[in-house]
């Protein structure tokens, strides 16, 4: 009995000394409770990517990926302290943050670290790819896309211009960049107003009302689709057509058309992923999954972090191919290539959600279109452009 | 106060500080937490649990403290950054409190509240000073000339600012302005009577306060790298608060220890939480958590975690007294037998 | 003309405050606390209403159900939360409520979910138009509701002898007792109509802004409110709640926009944020260094 007990002792004593089989972790954080929760799709998807494959190919290569998917609450201390745990307990190969103000805040610390890190933000100030060279984004910037929206409003020969912004940095932001760029007087708008609203405001009548009085031809709104809604519900109010607004890739949401009915008619967001439910070769993957497992959001930032999740795999995969089909031990030098992967993705074949990309420039794809809410759904008006 | 206590702190102190500086980035992160959230919970103990002044100003206070820090910080003046927050803090602390001076408690609270949400908005809208809603960058501590740039340091600075401040909020409370705090908490009409200047000691309460959660927000400011409106809210005063409550009205080793439960239950709920399949149950759970305890705490034992421990300490100790003291023991111990601070109450 | 729209969309906004604060002050008027929960009660109030429309039950049948359920959560709290509570220093028990407010969220998130909900329409869709005003239905009916209600309790207060019951024993509980009233009773009836009331301004917010948990937030514009009223004069918060409802409204619609205009031209300052979220309580803190007792309340219970 005495011998048998040390024996099982030495046995444990040796399992716990041999060495980990190496684990591959990524870590992906969003609003799932909080202000913005209604595009969290974004991080479900890159989630529900990795799990497909570790479901339907046994994971990359051969190894299964744990994917820890944690709640940011869109609260700047709790992103950073998931921020620490995923880089240092978790030990997490790619990290996928939510908000600008904690990708700003957390800028040199991964560079530091060297953990390459997907924004969920389209902040210009986020992206650099020389200063920041372990940071990346998904897709054109908010400047950008105000730009297209801009010069849409150009072609159109419409001249006065009203800039709608949230009171937080995902408003302020970009909207100040694009007025300080002078882009605005170059293309021969002119700001009528800047009207700011609390990021969680319940009712802009009164805004509306301003907005009305200065007979805009283009309202463009850099805010999120919550906002959105109380905004085009306020502008009915106000006898403000849908038509006249115009908003970010992060407004293509279902709620929209949804819960304001004849509201929305005339609404117009800048697309940049196919729709959900478009007949492209990642709707099948999609579809695969969802026969087997429960999918939260069925909406465009679902396939936007589908997208994420085959470029965070396409890379690893690489990665381990070239490492004589290990993965590497060194978590440092694991990031570091998987960075290197990352940035040398070329003509990156997404199942259709965008068109092949070239991630060198840290953003991906920059195509985009217009997108307008007719008979309560979104359809495209006009084709791809290229955001710069 | 005894010379016993202060060795068990000193040694605990040390103890903390060697565990934040040898272990990983997270740890040390949570220690560093647990103690920049412990003199800010001590700084409104001294206001509410001493001096029975209630605010819900202590978010923006922690706030102000923030960007002086950062300011300061910025603008090279290294480890007096942290001083000049905390004198920023106790001068609007005092500001916010002139009106003690003349409205009773619960209209003195709301006053509080006004300045919470007024302080707030001046953080959104003064850019010059606060970058508004982008939030001040701030760069590393720069402490006798060495910039501090990694977690585990900072987790030894938080560690010797905490017992630094017990330090001396102990040792005031065993002095004539401690035990002054005391009296104008139980009644301003004896006070007055025994000669006190409540008026002064009010002051000295708010000044005094808001130093420290001066230096709150700015070891706050250092450790986060960014000093951002949304998170001086409503919010932070509520936490803090629930800190104090939890270990006990009156007790600065309570406030310790309220520090440690608020900010470390949630944590340890989420991994719990992590076992469930669906995510955003995790969080309502954990808030629902949160909500919960603070209310059956104040249901069951208002007076807080160490006085908790005590009733069990008096009760397994046997021998020794199972009466609670009826005086405020010195040395920041509890004062108990709190009695309704505020007469704004009906009978 | 815009400015009688705002004042408009003002008083029927205002209405809405009026009736959280009404219930805000009944309850301090008995209990001698303030309930920081009033906005969770208003939230928990639009979301079983919400949950009533689903199974099948006509709006107003909802509305008045939804109300009936927050009486019984107003008595439920009272009694397991408050009762244990009676000799607990003010700012427990303050805590207390703030702990519900962070409770009743937290159940809301747990069981709707985090997302903005469109709440179904209870009154007909469509506006009237007149004088270059557009007013919905929905803020006509929010203010004929929230209104009628609220000078329907203050009536009920005033003339009846349960509402004069409430009286007594807000005035001073042991004469209450001394002439046979059942003080305790009284209290659970106070709380049960606050959060009836309360219930019911919940629902039609969401009637005119959606349905989401930011309805709880409408608690903290209350506390103006009951300063300007006066923090024990239910007339007092009816009508300071029309008046900073409009006073929002201006705000929001002129003062932000002009003193914008003035900024961006003399300073870099390009906006002033939510303007009308401060002024109420910079208004407030004007009050309580004027006239601390408010525009209706009792001289002698503010000052030291």
């Amino acid at each position: 009995m005495k011998s048998r007990l040390i024996g099982a002792v030495i046995a444990g004593t040796l399992a716990l000394a041999a060495p980990a089989k190496a684990e591959i972790t990524v870590c992906a954080w969003g609003t799932i409770t909080g202000p913005d929760a209604l595009v969290n799709g974004m991080t479900y998807g890159t989630r529900d990517y990795l799990e497909y494959l570790n479901q339907s190919k046994g994971g990359v290569a051969g190894n299964k990926i744990r994917v820890l998917m944690l709640d940011g609450r869109y609260k700047l201390d709790e992103e950073l302290k998931i921020y620490r745990r995923c880089a240092d307990q978790e030990q997490a190969v790619v990290i996928n943050g939510w908000s600008t103000g904690a990708s700003k805040a957390l800028r040199d610390q991964i560079q530091e670290d060297g953990i390459p890190f997907i924004s969920e933000s389209f902040a210009s100030e986020v992206l650099d790819p020389q200063k920041y060279p372990y940071t990346f984004i998904a897709g054109p910037t908010y400047e950008q896309q105000m730009i297209i929206a801009l010069r849409d409003l150009v072609a159109k020969g419409g001249k006065k211009v009203v800039l709608m912004y949230s009171d937080n940095e995902y408003g302020r932001g970009p909207v100040n960049v694009v007025r300080h760029s002078g882009i605005i007087e170059k293309l021969g708008l002119e700001v009528a107003d800047l009207v700011e609203y609390r990021y969680d405001a319940q009712d802009v009548t009164a805004q509306m009302l301003r907005i009305k009085s200065k007979n805009p031809d283009l309202v463009y709104v850099q805010g999120s689709t919550p906002q959105l809604l109380v905004l085009l519900r306020d502008a009915a109010k106000a006898g403000l057509p849908a038509r006249l607004f115009v908003s970010n890739l992060y407004n293509i949401s279902p709620a929209i058309p949804e819960q304001l009915g004849a509201a929305a008619e005339g609404f117009r967001a800048i697309q940049t992923y196919s729709f959900y439910g478009s007949d492209i070769p990642a709707m099948k993957e999609i579809a695969a999954y969802g026969a087997k497992n429960e999918i939260e959001k069925k909406d465009i930032y679902f396939i936007k972090g589908w997208l994420k999740g085959k470029v965070i795999a396409a890379a690893i995969e690489k990665v381990i191919n070239d490492n004589k089909g290990q993965v590497p031990t060194d978590i440092k030098a694991f990031r570091k290539s998987v960075r290197e992967a990352m940035e040398g993705l070329k003509d990156f074949d997404n199942g259709g959600i965008t068109p092949p990309f070239t991630y060198a420039d840290h953003q991906g794809s920059v195509q985009a279109r217009v997108a307008e809410i007719k008979n309560g759904q979104y359809v495209p008006v006009g084709s791809w452009i290229n955001a710069r | 106060m005894t010379k016993r206590s202060i060795l068990i702190a000193a040694a605990l102190a040390a103890a903390f500080a060697l565990l934040g500086y040898e272990s990983s980035r997270f740890w040390a992160y949570l220690i560093y937490a647990v103690a920049i959230s412990a003199i800010g919970a001590m700084s409104l103990n001294l206001l509410i649990g001493f001096c029975g002044q209630i605010t819900f100003a202590q978010g923006a206070l922690i706030g102000v403290g923030a960007y002086a820090a950062g300011n300061l910080g910025n603008a090279g003046w290294g480890g007096f950054s942290l001083i000049g927050a905390g004198v920023c803090g106790a001068l609007c602390s005092a500001l916010i409190g002139l009106p003690a001076l003349r409205l009773r408690g619960l209209y003195f609270a709301i006053s509080t509240l006004a300045a919470q949400f007024i302080l707030s908005y001046l953080f959104k809208i003064l850019q010059p000073l606060t970058n508004g809603v982008s939030g001040l960058v701030v760069k590393p501590l720069v402490l006798f000339g060495r910039s501090v740039a990694s977690d585990q340091e900072y987790a030894v600075i938080a560690i010797t600012i905490l017992f630094l401040t017990w330090l001396f909020l102990a040792r005031l409370a065993q002095t004539d302005v401690g035990r002054a705090f005391l009296v104008v908490r139980e009644s301003e009409l004896v006070a007055r009577g025994m000669g006190i200047d409540v008026s002064r000691t009010k002051m000295k309460a708010f000044l005094l306060s808001g130093f420290f959660a001066g230096l709150c927000g700015g070891l706050l400011a250092f450790t986060s790298r960014l000093a951002n409106p949304e998170a001086f809210e409503i919010g932070l005063s509520v936490d803090q608060t629930a800190m104090i409550i939890v270990g006990g009205l009156g007790s600065l080793s309570g406030s310790i220890v309220g520090a440690i439960f608020v900010t470390l239950l949630p944590e340890a709920i989420q991994r719990i939480g992590e076992l469930m399949p669906s995510a955003d149950l995790v969080s309502a759970f954990r808030e629902m958590a949160f909500g919960g305890l603070i209310i059956l705490f104040l249901l069951l034992e208002p007076r807080g975690l160490v006085s908790l421990a005590r009733r069990l300490r008096s009760r397994w100790g046997g021998s020794r007294s199972s009466a609670e003291p009826q005086v405020a023991r010195p040395g920041g111990a509890l004062a108990n037998d709190v009695e309704p601070v505020l007469k704004g109450r009906k009978a | 003309m815009f400015a009688l729209q705002l004042a408009i969309a003002g008083v029927a906004t205002g209405s809405v405050y009026a009736l959280i604060a009404l219930g805000i002050v009944l309850i301090y008027k008995c209990s001698g606390v303030v309930n920081f929960a009033q906005g969770a009660y208003a939230m928990l109030g639009a979301y079983l209403t919400y949950a009533l429309i689903r199974i099948g039950l006509p709006g107003f049948a909802a509305v008045l159900l939804g109300m009936v359920l927050m009486a019984g959560v107003g008595v439920l709290t009272e009694r397991v939360v408050l009762r244990s509570m009676l000799k607990a220093p003010i700012v427990s028990i303050m805590m207390v409520t703030l702990g519900l407010l962070i409770f009743l969220k937290a159940f809301c998130l747990a069981i709707w979910g985090p997302d903005q909900i469109a709440f179904p329409q209870i009154f007909p869709a469509g506006a009237v138009d007149f004088v270059g005003i557009h007013i919905t239905y929905n803020y006509i009916a929010a203010f004929a509701l929230a209104t009628s209600l609220s000078i329907a309790f203050l009536c009920f207060y005033r003339f009846t002898s349960v509402g004069l019951m409430q009286r007594c024993a807000a005035d001073n509980s042991r004469a209450a007792l001394a002439i046979g009233i059942h003080v305790s009773n009284q209290v659970s009836i106070a709380w049960a109509a606050s959060a009836a009331l309360a219930g019911l301004g919940g629902a039609l917010l969401a009637t005119l802004g959606g349905l989401s948990l930011g309805i709880s937030d409408i608690g903290l514009i209350a506390f103006p409110v009951i300063v300007v009223g006066g923090l024990d004069s239910l007339v007092g918060a009816l009508i300071a709640g029309f008046l900073l409802g409009v006073l929002e409204a201006f705000t929001e619609g002129m003062l932000t926009p002009g003193l914008e205009e003035l900024l961006r031209r003399f300073t870099s300052i390009q906006s002033v944020g939510a303007l009308q979220q401060v002024i109420p309580y910079a208004l407030l803190v004007l009050m309580l260094l004027v006239r601390p007792q408010g525009i209706f309340g009792q001289r002698g219970t503010e000052r030291v």
